[in-house]
């Protein structure tokens, strides 16, 4: 099977989607002639032409917007946002009117569009461009907001959300772009959404991460368990809706949890699942749960970029801290 | 200011602008310049005149019904039929309408049922979707955010080589919006089949029009964005509907998109909730009276003998008559359980909130 | 009430034919709603409302004759509301916000950390946390400590919950340990003159009683509370009976004024009762001053436990023969050790040395 990087595997998954079903189009800033900023389009003007790869003015309202009219009339939008710093002005159409077109009509008209980012800091990039405000997305009812984390669920995930006849925002974490490899088949399966992979078993602590970091909460599990400490990996994938039924099974064994998210503490996803342990899972839990995160600051430039993002030993140290316990 | 001090230096021009205007009818109903052939169809001039009555009789109900604690805001269309129900006229069963939230007149026209209409400002989803062409937007309440679907759906149209057209009504404070101009640009780079009609009632709330804009007229803004913009007389039908079948026409012939400025007047408050009177003195509006929609095109009938007394009273009559129909319909309806709010959130509600849907199903029947 | 007059409608026109009214008495319109079409010459027109508010009345039906210049329509008379919004309707309640209270002190956090599953593990084991060691970070019990527990109290056998006169007893003492300041002084008397079969607790109850009379601080009560002590003229003597299952201490009326006999009849009477357990309820309170005569059992000294509100108890240990020095010279005689324990808050060192040294006094007398 062939190792692909995670930008290869969305690659890879908007072709197949593209050639499976020609109402596939792709719209965004430079996604046609250039391939994308990240080469995520790459070849895929050249293959299904201009009106289904669609090189859009730089107004990135425009872009979501389209989707949802696009998306109404029966094709399958998968609009591109450079970087989720941009993401902003498209808030009024996600919120407004993607995430709510179905309800409001009463299933009339509907939305499947799907709307990509890079997600997440880390490539030294200037300002603006390091952003991972998902929280605030997996907030709004009637919103799927997914988040990548290797190139075989990013492929999966990816094929899934284009299918899915709902809105997916669908989040890339750009650091892994070319980091990681992964073997990924292109034979056109789809992942579930709604769903938590379970990517290491463990007793004695479970550790909830997303996009990028899941790849050092693994590195983690790997010291810890030199120690003996059974660490269990999940990684989220699917925030809204999530899997909570996953979460509290694995948490009623080991009985200790730590969530990791390189977004800020306050608000974040982590408080989420944090909330669900003590409604839910409260009597299973031998320690508090404890959340590695990034702070409640403003994303620094690169110089203090690295202080910011949750590191191996951060998680590590979380995870002894609630080993202790109980 | 367009030009420069005539003191400077004198440079090449390389592009110049003009903007037409369109009326026919003057306010009294005379005419002005000679209508085109459509208005020699007298029925066809009645099927408007009609149509732009009940809307009236329709809106005036709504603004009772309301104020008698049976509706909620309600924002109101007064003076400006003639804007909706022309443009409305020319649209194809086919072609899609998104409208604002002001457009009645045009839903009406395209089979939208009253009591829906009634429905949905009576606070209830089920008014979205009853009734009307299938593929029409709903209301859309944050101002011209409606525009960029009006480009997707005519992009959408394009793709798959439908001669179909997108119709995007929106006001003249919508045309302060980001949202307008960028759908506007995507159209003229693609020459969409869409239609842009600002209907320019002169306020926005209480913002009046020289503050919205320093553009002499709305129509040029499409200039801007490179295709052919032009202002109507919004209250004479006839001017209305020549505009809008002349600019689908060309849009849907592949020609790109057209912008129509319907220049008319809001002879109501901005809603039921808004009190117009704070900020517009009540001289202008009875000044505006003068040049409404409906008076001027009745002038015209009934100059052409197509119209008089009995017929009036008959429509008059008529229109009631529906619109009380309608009103006992929708005040017969009673409210969706509870648990109906978690129905079509999702194509298919996740399994993660059907415990909150069972929990609100529990609570209103215990 | 305002009143719209048919406005004149042009060309000259001097009256209008009413067509019909598109509003009703008691509608409320908005300016410019058309109210009515009227007929002249020429047209049917439609007549706008010159103004909002509340129609009152109508002037005239379908078919009259109006002149220009004539009521059409009285309005109702109505104060202008401001809505203060654009869109729904904004409640106009006289409701107060509530003023935010400052954060209350912080309640002291419960003495036993323990995270939630190890607690229903101790609830499964039938595990006492107050008896489980905490070995947790932050003082938090653990697994393992609660399994610890268990181990030892299989062992150590099934807790007995305290219950009657052991469980007053737990309660009394400790909240008089909580609240008395304890002082001991001890002595010895010399009953070597006594005659043979004397009752030595007759003999204590005379000499406490001669001792109260001297010292009758040490025969008080004191509420702690109010700050205030009460000195008691009559002396009720409590004697500590020890049965079997614990200690009752039941009452000795008025001892300072009875004679030896009654005082016996008395004793006697009481240790019949208590050991039938038929001593009633309120025999055993009011006591102003008690005696525990341990040495009936052993022991010579003792720290005993004052009762609160008293302020002293007399202790006498096991009369045994002792080696005195007696005029220089050493003998063996019968010695009765005392202990007496008062409450320093309320009796001092020279009150209370007194006092024993009464008690001694007296019963060093020869019977």
């Amino acid at each position: 099977m062939p190792e692909v990087t995670l930008v290869e595997a969305i690659n890879l998954a908007l072709a197949r989607a593209m050639t499976e079903d020609p109402t596939v189009l792709v719209l965004g800033e430079d996604v046609g002639v250039n391939g994308g900023v990240f080469r995520a389009t790459v070849g895929l003007q050249q293959r299904f032409g201009a009106d289904r790869v669609i090189d859009t003015p730089l107004a990135e309202l425009l872009i979501s917007g389209l989707c949802v009219g696009m998306a109404a009339q029966g094709l399958c939008p998968v609009g591109e946002i450079q970087f989720m710093g941009f993401l902003y002005p498209c808030i009024d159409q996600l919120v407004n009117h993607a995430s709510r077109l179905r309800n409001r009509t009463q299933g009339k008209l509907s939305c499947p569009m799907v709307l990509r980012t890079p997600h997440g800091g880390g490539i030294r990039a200037p300002e603006h461009h390091s952003e991972a405000t998902e929280a605030m997305l997996a907030h709004i009812p009637g919103l799927r907001v997914v988040v990548a984390s290797s190139p075989e669920r990013a492929y999966g995930l990816l094929l899934a959300a284009i299918r899915d006849p709902d809105p997916v925002i669908f989040l890339e974490p750009t650091r892994i772009y070319r980091a990681v490899k992964g073997e990924v088949e292109d034979n056109g399966e789809a992942l579930p959404l709604d769903v938590a992979f379970i990517l290491r078993e463990g007793r004695d602590v479970t550790l909830i991460s997303w996009g990028a970091l899941v790849k050092e909460t693994l590195a983690a599990a790997q010291e810890l368990a030199a120690d003996g400490i059974a660490a269990e990996v999940i990684d989220l994938a699917t925030l809204k809706p999530y899997d909570a039924e996953t979460v509290l099974a694995s948490v009623a064994k080991t009985g200790r949890c730590v969530i990791i998210h390189e977004a800020a503490r306050t608000g974040g996803f982590g408080a989420e699942i944090a909330a669900l342990l003590a409604e839910r899972g409260l009597l299973n839990l031998l320690a508090p749960v404890k959340r590695v995160t990034g702070y409640d600051t403003v994303m620094p430039l690169p110089r203090l970029e690295q202080a910011y993002l949750p590191s191996v030993a951060r998680i590590t140290a979380a995870a002894r801290e609630v080993c202790q316990f109980g | 200011m367009l030009k420069r001090a005539s003191s400077e230096e004198t440079l090449p021009v390389i592009a110049h602008f003009e903007v037409h205007r369109r009326a026919y009818l003057a306010p009294d109903g005379t005419v002005l310049r000679q209508p085109p052939d459509f208005a020699a169809d007298t029925d066809l001039l009645i099927s408007f005149y009609r149509a732009m009555v009940l809307a009236r009789t329709f809106d005036l109900k709504a603004v009772s019904l309301q104020r008698t604690g049976r509706l909620g805001t309600y924002a109101v269309s007064l003076g400006q039929e003639a804007a909706a129900v022309g443009i409305a006229s020319a649209m194809r069963p086919e072609d899609v309408l998104l409208p604002s939230y002001r457009d009645n007149g045009a839903l009406i026209w395209r089979g939208v049922k009253l009591e829906d209409i009634l429905t949905y400002w009576g606070g209830d989803e089920r008014g979205s979707r009853s009734s009307g062409p299938v593929h029409d937007f709903p209301y859309c309440i944050p101002v011209a955010s409606q525009a960029p679907h009006a480009a997707g759906v005519a992009y959408a149209f394009k793709f798959k080589k439908e001669p179909r057209v997108a119709v995007c009504l929106f006001g003249d404070g919508a045309t302060s919006k980001g949202d307008l101009w960028e759908a506007m640009n995507f159209a003229g780079v693609h020459k969409l089949p869409v239609v842009f009609v600002a209907n320019n009632n002169q306020w926005a709330i209480s913002v009046p029009l020289k503050l919205q804009t320093a553009a002499q007229t709305l129509a040029q803004k499409s200039i801007a964005a490179g295709f052919y913009g032009e202002q109507v007389d919004g209250n004479d039908v006839i001017a209305v509907r020549a505009a809008a079948e002349e600019a689908m026409t060309a849009a849907r012939a592949g020609q790109g998109p057209r912008f129509i400025e319907a220049l008319t007047y809001r002879l109501s408050d901005h809603t039921t909730a808004d009190d117009a009177a704070r900020y517009r003195p009540p001289e202008e509006v009875q000044a505006r009276w003068r040049e409404e929609p409906i008076a001027r095109l009745r002038a015209y009938l009934v100059s052409k003998q197509a119209w008089g007394k009995s017929q009036e009273e008959e429509l008059v009559a008529d229109c009631q008559r529906q619109v009380d129909a309608a009103v006992e319909r929708y005040l017969a309806t009673t409210p969706r359980p509870p648990e109906t709010m978690f129905d079509h959130l999702y194509a298919e509600l996740p399994t993660a909130y059907i415990g909150q849907r069972e929990e609100v199903a529990g609570a209103s029947h215990a | 009430m305002r009143q719209f007059t048919l406005p004149d409608l042009g060309e000259g026109l001097e009256e209008a034919e009413i067509v019909s009214w598109h509003v009703n008495e008691g509608d409320h319109v908005v300016a410019d709603q058309p109210l009515v079409s009227v007929e002249t010459d020429k047209a049917v027109v439609e007549v706008p409302s010159p103004w909002s508010g509340r129609i009152a009345h109508l002037f005239g039906g379908k078919g009259d004759l109006i002149k220009v210049g004539a009521p059409l329509v009285e309005f109702a008379q109505s104060a202008g509301e401001d809505t203060g919004t654009v869109v729904g309707e904004l409640g106009r309640e006289e409701v107060k916000g509530a003023a935010a209270q400052r954060a209350a002190e912080p309640t002291p956090a419960r003495t036993i950390a323990v995270l939630p599953a190890v607690r229903a593990l101790a609830r499964k084991l039938d595990v006492d946390l107050n008896l489980v060691q905490a070995s947790g970070p932050g003082g938090t019990i653990t697994r393992a400590d609660v399994e610890r527990a268990a181990r030892s109290l299989a062992e150590v056998g099934p807790g007995e919950p305290l219950r009657g006169m052991r469980r007053a007893m737990a309660q009394r003492m400790a909240a008089a340990h909580s609240e008395v300041v304890r002082t001991t002084v001890t002595e010895e008397a010399d009953i070597n003159d006594w005659r043979k079969g004397e009752d030595p607790t007759i003999r204590l109850v005379r000499a406490i009683a001669a001792a109260c009379k001297q010292q009758p601080s040490l025969n008080a009560w004191y509420n702690s509370a109010a700050g205030e002590r009460r000195l008691i003229g009559r002396i009720d003597l409590g004697i500590a009976v020890d049965i079997e299952g614990g200690l009752i201490v039941p009452v000795l009326r008025n001892i300072g004024e009875r004679d030896a006999h009654d005082l016996r009849a008395g004793l006697d009477r009481m240790r019949a009762d208590a050991a039938a357990r038929s001593i009633p309820p309120e025999e055993l309170r009011g006591a102003t001053i008690t005696l525990s005569n341990f040495g009936m059992i052993g022991g010579r000294f003792a720290n005993l436990v004052i009762v609160p509100p008293q302020v002293a108890i007399v202790g006498a240990g096991r009369i045994d023969d002792r080696v005195m020095a007696i005029a220089g010279q050493g003998a063996v005689r019968r010695v009765l050790p005392l202990s007496l324990t008062f409450d320093h808050r309320v009796v001092t060192g020279g009150e209370g040395a007194r006092f024993l040294v009464a008690l001694k006094t007296d019963l060093e007398q020869a019977s």
